[in-house]
């Protein structure tokens, strides 16, 4: 078994993508057949935000990828020979 | 039927099923609830499968074993080199 940090590095994805997991689940199909007014609705944000917030994420990982791969390039660019 | 085909084949029934059921495109007037879950749902299988991936990520980064001893022999073996490389003149 993997020790200390990584432990608790995998395991807290781990928790996480179930967490989110569930909201999402939640959000996306329970809440529909869910009456208006029940207390449950008081915890989820307005439904057109469930697609709103992954589109949003999606952009912002496109462009950290994008970002990380321009720096890359940058650094390794050589200056042509001339012969 | 080459795979390529077959995949495109089932993605554009589920597409279409998808389609008819989100904008009612064949006038089947179903109860709004049932369209009002329907029409996230490529979004949905998406961020399932982008927390499934995560999930089993970490779950192996928590489950990979330490392997002391292969640690400890490879500390070893960078010893020796660094030995047999010096003698043959290599400055470090």
């Amino acid at each position: 078994m993997a020790t200390g940090v990584d432990q608790a590095v995998g395991m807290s994805l781990v928790v996480f993508s179930l967490v989110l997991f569930t909201y999402y689940s939640v959000w996306v199909i329970v809440l529909p057949f869910v009456a208006r007014d029940h207390v449950l609705h008081n915890y989820f944000l307005p439904r057109e935000y469930s697609v709103i917030l992954p589109g949003v994420a999606a952009i912002i990982v496109l462009i950290c990828i994008g970002a990380f791969a321009a720096i890359v390039l940058w650094k390794n660019r050589k200056p042509k020979k001339m012969d | 039927m080459t795979k390529l085909v077959e995949w495109l084949v089932g993605v554009t029934v589920i597409l279409v099923a998808w389609a008819v059921v989100s904008f009612d495109l064949l006038e089947l007037r179903l109860p709004d609830t049932y369209r009002e879950v329907a029409w996230p749902m490529p979004l949905y299988l998406l961020v399932s499968f982008g927390c499934y991936s995560l999930a089993t990520v970490g779950y192996r980064v928590a489950t990979f074993n330490d392997c002391d001893e292969a640690a400890r022999e490879l500390q070893e073996q960078i010893k020796e080199a660094k030995e047999d490389l010096r003698k043959k003149g290599l400055k470090m």
